[in-house]
């Protein structure tokens, strides 16, 4: 029995070792695979024409004939819906009807003063006219349906008056009479309610399908072109379709949400068509096609990274990392030859260790501070340069983050070149120096190289140390070492909480962080395919 | 090759160079030797000084807030106004956090860590230890600022939908990315300190009849303790300096928990804290240098911890020498 229990205990903890590991790939995969996932579908996806416009006003590239012959294709099934919302704002907007009416009272006075029309006359038409117009802005203000039909047909009397004929008052009486027509299904009282949907209605279809043509053009590049992709387009036209309401029961209970079509709202009118219409026709509205955006790596982007690529924050990411390697490649390489060439193991060598290790566990924020207040306010001011932060600080404070690593590779590196190159050189009657640099370090460069690569991926990834030694969130492309830059890093923090827009276009958010994962997971697995490929020539000396 | 064919083909010069070096010569190379030596040292010394230059800047730039602000209440106090007309600088729950969030990582990470480090040194083949590796490897190369992205794009909704929280950002968050973070760290140096053990003990043990358990239990862990507890604080202290992550995870409420072991509330750290406040202070001002003064304390905390797992990591070297 004991032994029994022995065994089970011995075989349970085995399958939790291997429950451990399992979990490890499980946790790798779960945290990559969503945000490689939505980060390729910003290059990868469904786009519309909206989306080939943007790129031919912004990027100037894609076919212009092609685009031309789609969008009067789409504006065919556009147009209905702008005519129809049109012509429903009018009938609901009683200030525009209101306008309406004056304008043509007036332009009929000025006929009258045309066909020189004088006396009695004129001013009979002239306080008839003004009778028409003032009862029907009376009645576009109101709501009450018996007095507007009573106020109609009073108008409507006029209507074959032989003054009036042929004249502009003409527009008095069609106004009057689609009207009439008009207010048959809508419900008068809802009409301030009716007003604000709308408006809410028309802000979703500016969205989804750009602004209305007949509109001026936006100032803003983000508000000029409607709904870029197939994902955006869907989830604009579930907010088209569905109204999202909070509601309360009862005080003191939860909020619960209530989804209701839209439609409803606007039932009975000539807009609750338009829905179905949208819903059926978005295929030609927006012509989806699909699209494979690899521009997206070397494409500037617009405010909030709306539009476009992350080239500046790549560009960016690579200066800071050269820059980073020229300082650290060279300290990092001869401490570690001094640390691997000299045996003798004493204070000196063993401070350097210690430093060594002291400075591989300081704190990345500790870093930027050092940055800061050493290489911003200290060293720069010093040689006469801008106290400010910029690409040159950054990539200092990075090298000194980065040179354990670097030094631990290469010493690493180093001590593993076999002692029979070195003895066969010195036997040769080469000095110390001219073995150094022409045996052991060619033959500890793979290793070493090692080394850099996981410096480097390591200084691409870091964000911490660079908040406050060169790093924005959106500014130019930097002209000099001593502008500030915007990296992968920085932007994958700023897109995912600094950002307000950015939440508005989830794919280029998982874009920009999926492109430095992937960049930093290249040069790792450079490194680690490397590596296995040293040991293996280790292995066979 | 030619040149060595024209030298042999040449006839041998009577008068070749002695072996004997001239003095000049002597001096040369003795001059030549000692000054690259030098040079070398010049260089590698370079580390040190920057360890210097960082204690020195740090310390300079956050000691004034020590003079000018009770020390006792930055210790004490949980009542932090900075930019307060009357500003109060305590730092407790601050400081308090950023323990809070690193002790529940490594609760979570450290069976886990050491599981899996015992799976790869004693259970595994080789080969398959070849394939698990760069798992690891890669968990550890991941940008902190990318597992700060999943914390709150991914996970915080998750949490937020699927077990009702209030907010998605908040203890449990940072510490879950936290312990994934620290994991990698925790898992090579322990496993290192194992397999360091010798195949005596094991033998040993597995002579007397103990399973595979109770070996690794009672003989190879105990052996390799100072390995593991070196793993276990180098591990924290990848989780106490993690700077991003716990910023945007955490949620930045500056409490103290109550009742002390709700996860779920909002915690703020001395790491996030730096990084969030510094953007809007001024050089010199009170704020400033509190910030400063909360990185001395963070440099303090991880140079203590440095040492310590140093002190474990050469006893543990000198266990496994002596086998």
């Amino acid at each position: 029995m004991r032994f029994f229990i022995r065994h089970i205990t011995d075989k349970i903890f085995t399958i939790l070792t291997v429950l451990s590991v399992i979990m490890l790939v499980a946790i790798l995969a779960v945290i990559l695979v969503p945000m490689l996932r939505k980060g390729l579908s910003a290059i990868v996806f469904n786009g519309t024409i909206e989306f080939r416009k943007m790129q031919l006003d912004l990027f100037s590239r894609g076919d212009i004939d092609e685009l031309k012959n789609e969008d009067i294709r789409s504006r065919l099934y556009r147009n209905k819906i702008y005519e129809t919302i049109e012509s429903f704002k009018q009938n609901i907007d009683s200030e525009t009807l209101s306008d309406k009416a004056g304008v043509i009272y007036r332009n009929f006075g000025k006929e009258l003063q045309r066909k020189n029309i004088k006396g009695a006359e004129y001013q009979k038409l002239r306080s008839l006219s003004r009778e028409l117009r003032d009862k029907l802005q009376a009645v576009f203000k109101s709501s009450d349906k018996k007095f507007i039909q009573e106020n109609i047909s009073d108008v409507l009397k006029f209507k074959n008056d032989i003054a009036f004929k042929d004249t502009s008052i003409d527009g008095l009486f069609v106004l009057a009479e689609d009207f009439a027509s008009d207010i048959e299904h809508i419900d008068l009282s809802r009409r301030q309610q009716y007003a604000a949907s709308l408006k809410e209605l028309e802000n979703i279809i500016t969205k989804l399908l750009g602004p209305n043509p007949s509109l001026p053009v936006p100032a803003l590049k983000m508000d000029r072109y409607g709904a870029t992709r197939r994902d955006i387009a869907e989830k604009l036209l579930n907010r088209l379709l569905w109204l999202e309401q909070w509601q309360q029961d009862s005080p003191g209970k939860p909020m619960k949400r209530v989804i209701t079509p839209r439609a409803e709202l606007f039932a009975g009118t000539e807009i609750e068509p338009l829905f179905n219409y949208i819903r059926e026709n978005l295929d030609e509205i927006l012509v989806f096609k699909p699209a494979f955006y690899w521009q997206y790596f070397i494409d500037d982007s617009t405010p909030g990274h709306y539009f476009g690529g992350v080239w500046p924050e790549i560009l960016g990411t690579v200066f800071l990392t050269l820059a980073a390697m020229i300082f650290v490649f060279p300290i990092g390489i001869i401490s570690a030859a001094y640390l691997a060439q000299c045996q003798s193991d004493n204070l000196i060598i063993k401070i350097i260790r210690m430093a060594i290790n002291t400075l591989a566990g300081v704190p990345s924020i500790v870093f930027g501070l050092f940055g800061l207040a050493f290489f911003v306010l200290y060293l720069m001011p010093l040689f006469g340069g801008p106290s400010k932060p910029c690409i040159l600080t950054a990539a200092l404070t990075l090298a000194v983050l980065t040179l354990p690593v670097m030094i631990r590779a290469s010493e690493e590196a180093i001590r593993s070149v076999p002692q029979s190159y070195v003895e066969a050189s010195l036997g040769l009657g080469a000095g110390k120096l001219t073995t150094f640099i022409s045996v052991i370090l060619p033959a500890a460069m793979p290793g070493i190289l090692t080394g850099i690569i996981l410096s480097v991926s390591r200084v691409a990834g870091e964000t911490a140390p660079i908040l406050f030694t060169g790093a924005i969130a959106f500014g130019p492309t930097p002209k000099s070492i001593f502008d500030p830059t915007r990296t992968l890093s920085y932007g994958s923090y700023d897109i995912a909480i600094g950002d307000k827009l950015a939440a508005l276009v989830p794919h280029n958010q998982y874009g920009m962080v999926a492109t430095l994962i992937m960049l930093v997971f290249c040069l790792n697995i450079a490194a680690i395919i490397m590596r296995a490929k040293i040991s293996r020539k280790l292995k066979g000396h | 090759m030619k040149n060595n064919n024209a030298q042999i083909n040449k006839e041998p010069k009577t008068s070749s160079r002695s072996l004997a070096l001239t003095a000049l010569e002597d001096f040369n190379g003795f001059a030549i030797y000692h000054s690259g030596r030098f040079v070398l040292f010049a260089v590698s010394f370079n580390t040190v000084l920057i360890v210097l230059l960082i204690f020195y800047f740090v310390i300079q730039q956050g000691l004034p807030f020590f003079k000018n602000f009770d020390t006792i209440e930055f210790f004490t106090s949980k009542q932090w106004y900075p930019e307060a007309d009357n500003p109060k600088f305590g730092a407790l729950s601050i400081i308090f956090g950023s323990l809070y969030v690193t002790i529940s990582a490594l609760l979570l990470a450290v069976p886990a860590a050491i599981l899996a480090a015992v799976f790869l040194s004693e259970i595994v083949s080789h080969k398959i230890r070849n394939y698990v590796k760069p798992v690891i490897e890669l968990l550890a190369a991941i940008p902190s600022v990318a597992y700060g992205f999943f914390a709150v794009l991914v996970l915080a909704p998750f949490l937020q939908t699927h077990f009702g929280l209030s907010t998605g950002t908040n203890a449990l968050n940072a510490s879950l990315i936290l312990s994934i973070m620290a994991l990698p760290t925790i898992i090579s140096v322990a496993e290192d300190s194992i397999t360091a053990i010798g195949r005596d003990l094991r033998e040993a043990s597995y002579g007397l009849g103990a399973t595979r358990f109770e070996t690794i239990f009672k003989v190879v862990i105990p052996a390799a303790h100072s390995g593991i507890i070196a793993a276990i604080v180098l591990g924290m202290m990848r989780a106490i300096g993690e700077t991003m992550v716990v910023w945007m995870a955490s949620g930045n409420a500056n409490q103290i928990p109550s009742p002390w072991w709700d996860l779920t509330q909002s915690v703020r750290t001395m790491t996030a804290t730096i990084a969030g406040d510094m953007g809007e202070t001024s050089k010199g001002s009170p704020h400033y240098q509190s910030l400063f003064a909360i990185g001395i304390v963070l440099l303090a905390m991880t140079f203590l911890l440095n040492i310590i797992s140093e002190y474990f990591l050469a006893s543990a070297g000198k266990n496994s020498r002596k086998k």
